[in-house]
């Protein structure tokens, strides 16, 4: 413990400070009023069926990573070809995020009833109990993953031996990376499994419900009504939480690893280099604090001024972490302070004009969704080709965003030096920007996991049948989160793609500290084959000259089948959760009209539906369809690299990133566009509700249900799922691979 | 056993049965399990009218349980040509059911012409089904379409007045977002046609209703008239629909037209 910096501990005790408020705010939450007893119901319907699911989900997922822990185990101990942490800190690290999404379902699912009564007073009181509720969400998200890096580095630095000091920081921050491979596979298993439940009950639903019997959306005649809700719970909040909790984890220990890599020569710069992320997310977390006190509005606000009061939450904490970064980098004693600072201002900056972006292209306010909404005009296969397009053009903001965020940051950090030699330092910066676009998660994701709240305390507003004002008052927070969320999509998208690229480079950390685990013979044959003579010489190997070891460019064809097989993956995973969504949904539906069916009395609202028994079908259907798609996203990596080894598997890589997150940009934003030309229309447009227009944009919004809810948001997840699942498999990929 | 008598406008016919308005509704929308779903407006009769052609021994008689106690839900008396054949007086309350089974009542009121004059669109549901544009107020239409002495004319008629918001005034208005009409081109024609040929009266828009009426494009309520009689039942206001009538408001905003 003797080299750790005093100011680390700040970590820890950040840690336990932002799980003190998220109590705090859940407890304040669970002490108002629940509202009638018909609100109580329905809440706890959707309480027990949220409930019901996870523990499902988190039976199979615990199955898996037995398994997978066993893998581990055996390659660590039996072969030797890994560090014998791995199998701990992945267990750990998938444990931690199902728990983020545990707490915040949990909150979620309490707080629907209670922000709907809260409504019933005003708007401000709703807004007030729906932002906090969405505060213990983030503030759990944040705490818990200080938690878990704070006390794996505290634990490692303790027992891992290593006689040179700089080396052992770099085996630590490796290993401390799988944790991220458990926390992503968690993650990825959330926002699948919890994608394919809401929309195939959405769809469901609406299928039956509104196309075949004309029911009003959440009308409890709807026998989908609970499981959809449940679905809101289950994929935006759990999904979300687990997912934004690898998202933050991911990038301070991928910045970490790149950190320990970058000031391999100097033992005191590179510690400060490991814990300078942690420490920015630390602080960022209690400005986050700070931020959420600070969103306060007077009774009686208007919807301009409840948006004002968020939008000071978010901007003063980003500007605060902006002045509190430059302190805490010159602290630390780096030359380059003010360009790593300037690093974190790029993430910020990058975060905020992606949000900006996805707004533009999903708000009704503005052309593009209104340029969908009047192909509906023509009907539902101009919507659909006006929406794929518009989702399409839609890519190019991010896409320039992150390129000019890498090139910035990379240029900050290197002093504008791109030679060879400042790979390593210019990665790191890549890294800290992305550390600072989501160090101020735990007020972004309050207004993210705020939205959902929102929607279902409109729900519980609707099936409880409370006046026509509460009504237009949590429609009114509903949309408010909307336009917040798109700012929280622009981190977590941003951030997954500068992530990714960061994480590039620790693979390579990762080849170079396999190299410690192979049996002598063996690492023989390998160092030979790439054109290294020792270990010593392999491990102190720049970034560049690694690559050419490796042959890793583009005329090698392993990397060329790597980037086609990595592109094809994030095809073929959107292929896979969009057909899982339509095959669950038919179950549905089938359900759905035996109920109506065989159960009489439904539609008089004599008969209570069987509300339980769709919850059940979607549970089903989802843990069955999820598993394959999340198979392949650990079985492909590992299988590119024992066939096409170490270039290959950057092939791979890079592919997936490229193709990938582009991809995702193109379904999330189609499909919330999507979704916003209908709300358009609704509002009087093209002919309003009911017309023919409206009747194309609802055909475009079911089509877009799965695109940005299930598909788009689990791309991010496969992204960097396979790339720690290659980081983990280093070893086994340089040992075994065949070509 | 209450039995009651139905004047069914979606398609035309009388019927008896021994359930209430508000449960006939629904099961005339959606049937006793979720098998069919339709769009219905209908009257509530006043039994024993004397009228040829109806039977109202064949009502009593038949309108009784199952066997097995269920309550008959529909003994149809009538299907042809029976508006014509139920006297004003014997009207009572007009049930609007949207497609789901949710019914609306309207009571009758006496209906306070609107002085300014414009355009008018009207649907009509009884005994047929076109959709016309007219430059005659309410009143004025009913007397016109139900007057023996003009070339075509029917005995009897119920129909409602749809919005038509800026157009009632101005055919070339841009600003017309939240109207439904299919072909709001060929209404527009309609529209500047009335407008100049000062000798046309009304012009056909839609031949026949096709799919289902908008509740929400209903501008006042539903008349029903023969010659100088005419009875008026108003839709309540959109702010009382959405307080006090939530369901029924949000199943009508639901509804789709092909």
């Amino acid at each position: 413990m003797e080299n750790i910096q005093p100011i680390f501990w700040l970590v820890p005790v950040t840690s336990v400070i932002a799980l003190a408020f998220a109590w705090f705010f859940f407890r304040q939450m669970k002490a108002s009023d629940e509202g009638t007893e018909t609100m109580r119901k329905i809440a706890g319907h959707v309480r027990a069926g949220a409930l019901a699911y996870l523990t499902q989900q988190y039976k199979i997922v615990g199955i898996v990573f037995v398994v997978i822990t066993l893998v581990f185990a055996w390659l660590a101990y039996g072969l030797g070809v890994q560090n014998g942490w791995v199998p701990f800190a992945f267990l750990t690290g998938g444990f931690f995020s199902g728990l983020a999404g545990f707490f915040g379902m949990k909150t979620a699912t309490y707080a629907s009833n209670r922000a709907a009564q809260a409504a019933s007073k005003s708007l401000n009181a709703g807004l007030r109990l729906a932002f906090r509720s969405g505060a213990v969400m983030g503030l759990v998200v944040v705490g818990l993953a200080l938690a878990d890096i704070s006390v794996w580095f505290l634990i490692l630095n303790s027992f891992v031996t290593d006689a040179d000091p700089q080396h052992k920081m770099l085996v630590i921050t490796t290993i401390m990376l799988t944790f991220g491979m458990g926390a992503s596979l968690q993650a990825l298993f959330a926002r699948v499994g919890g994608g394919i439940f809401t929309k195939a009950a959405d769809v469901g639903a609406d299928l039956v419900g509104k196309v075949e019997a004309g029911i009003p959306e959440d009308d409890p005649r709807n026998p989908a009504t609970i499981a959809d809700n449940v679905g809101d719970n289950v994929g935006d909040v759990a999904g979300m939480g687990a997912d934004l909790y690898e998202s933050y984890a991911g990038s301070i220990l991928a910045t970490a690893a790149l950190g320990a890599a970058a000031f391999l020569s100097n033992a005191e710069l590179q510690l400060s280099a490991v814990i300078a992320p942690m420490l920015i997310g630390s602080v960022g977390t209690l400005l986050s604090i700070v931020g959420i006190f600070m969103v306060r509005t007077k009774e009686g606000a208007n919807m301009k001024q409840l948006m004002g009061a968020l939008n000071t939450g978010i901007n003063g904490s980003s500007l605060l972490i902006t002045i509190a970064s430059f302190f805490i980098l010159k602290m630390l004693g780096f030359e380059n302070y003010l360009g790593l600072w300037a690093s974190v201002v790029t993430g910020l900056a990058t975060g905020i004009l992606i949000g900006k972006a996805t707004e533009y292209y999903t708000s009704h306010a503005y052309r593009p969704t209104q340029r969908i909404a009047e192909q509906a005009k023509t009907g539902p296969a101009t919507v659909i080709i006006g929406g794929l397009g518009e989702g399409m053009i839609s890519v190019l903001p991010p896409v320039f965003f992150v390129v000019v965020g890498t090139l910035l940051s990379y240029g900050f950090t290197t002093g504008w030096n791109f030679a060879a030699d400042t790979l390593s330092m210019g990665l790191y910066g890549i890294g800290i920007a992305a550390v600072g676009m989501l160090s101020t998660l735990g007020i972004t994701l309050a207004t993210d996991a705020y939205g959902p709240i929102a929607d279902n305390a409109g729900g519980n507003a609707e099936m409880s049948h409370l006046p026509p004002e509460v009504r237009k008052r949590t429609d009114a927070l509903d949309a408010l989160g909307n336009t917040t969320a798109a700012t929280g999509k622009g981190f977590a998208i941003g951030s997954a793609a500068l992530t990714a690229l960061a994480l590039l480079a620790s693979y390579v950390e990762e080849i170079k500290i396999a190299y410690s685990h192979i049996e002598k013979t063996k690492l023989e044959g390998i160092l030979h084959k790439v054109g290294f003579d020792t270990v010593e010489q392999a491990q102190k190997a720049s970034l560049v000259e690694f690559m050419e070891a490796y042959e890793v460019h583009l005329m090698n064809p392993k990397v060329l089948v790597g980037l086609f097989i990595g592109v094809m993956m994030a095809f073929l995973f959107c292929g896979l959760t969009m057909n899982a969504v339509g095959r669950a949904a038919s179950y549905m539906v089938d359900e759905v009209r035996r109920q109506f069916r065989e159960i009489a009395g439904i539609m008089e609202g004599k008969a209570e539906p069987d509300y339980a028994r769709c919850v059940q079908i979607s549970t089903k259907a989802a843990q069955h369809e999820m598993l394959l798609p999340a198979s392949l996203a650990v079985i492909v990596p590992v299988a590119i690299g024992l066939l096409l080894g170490v270039p290959g598997v950057l092939g791979l890589l890079g592919g997936a990133l490229a193709g990938g997150f582009s991809l995702a940009v193109m379904m999330a934003n189609a499909g919330g566009a999507w979704d916003n030309a209908k709300k358009y229309i609704e509002e009087g447009h093209l002919g309003g509700k009911g017309s023919s227009a409206h009747k194309a944009a609802v055909i475009g919004d079911t089509v877009g249900d799965p695109f940005k809810d299930t598909s788009g948001p689990s791309l991010n997840i496969l992204i960097k799922l396979m790339t720690m699942v290659s980081i983990v498999v280093a070893g086994v990929t340089v040992t075994y691979s065949i070509f | 056993m209450e039995k009651y008598l139905y004047l069914s406008l979606i398609p035309e016919s009388l019927i008896a049965s021994q359930l209430p308005p508000e449960e006939f509704g629904n099961y005339y929308a959606v049937g006793t399990r979720k098998r069919s779903r339709g769009q219905a407006i209908f009257f509530e009769v006043e039994p024993g009218f004397p009228s040829e052609g109806i039977s109202w021994d064949v009502m009593e008689q038949r309108t009784v349980p199952h066997p097995d106690g269920r309550l008959k839900r529909s003994v149809y008396l009538s299907v042809y040509r029976v508006l014509e054949r139920v006297p004003l007086e014997a009207l009572k309350k007009l049930y609007l059911v949207t497609d789901d089974g949710r019914v609306l009542g309207l009571d009758k009121a006496e209906y306070l012409q609107d002085a300014t004059r414009s355009l008018h669109l009207y649907q009509e549901f009884c005994p047929m089904t076109p959709r016309v544009v007219s430059n005659l107020a309410p009143q004025e239409f009913c007397k016109q379409i139900t007057n023996p002495a003009n070339s075509i004319s029917v005995p009897k008629i119920v129909f409602c007045e749809l919005a038509l918001e800026k157009l009632a005034r101005d055919p070339e208005a841009t600003e017309i977002g939240d109207l439904p009409y299919r072909n709001i081109g060929h209404l527009r024609d309609c529209l500047r046609e009335l407008l100049t040929k000062t000798d046309k009266t009304t012009k056909q828009v839609d031949r026949a209703l096709s799919g289902e009426v908008l509740y929400r494009t209903v501008k006042n309520g539903f008349f029903v008239g023969d010659g100088e009689d005419m009875l008026y039942y108003p839709l309540p206001p959109r702010e009382q629909l959405e307080r006090e009538y939530y369901e029924w408001w949000r199943s009508a905003l639901t509804t789709f037209i092909d």
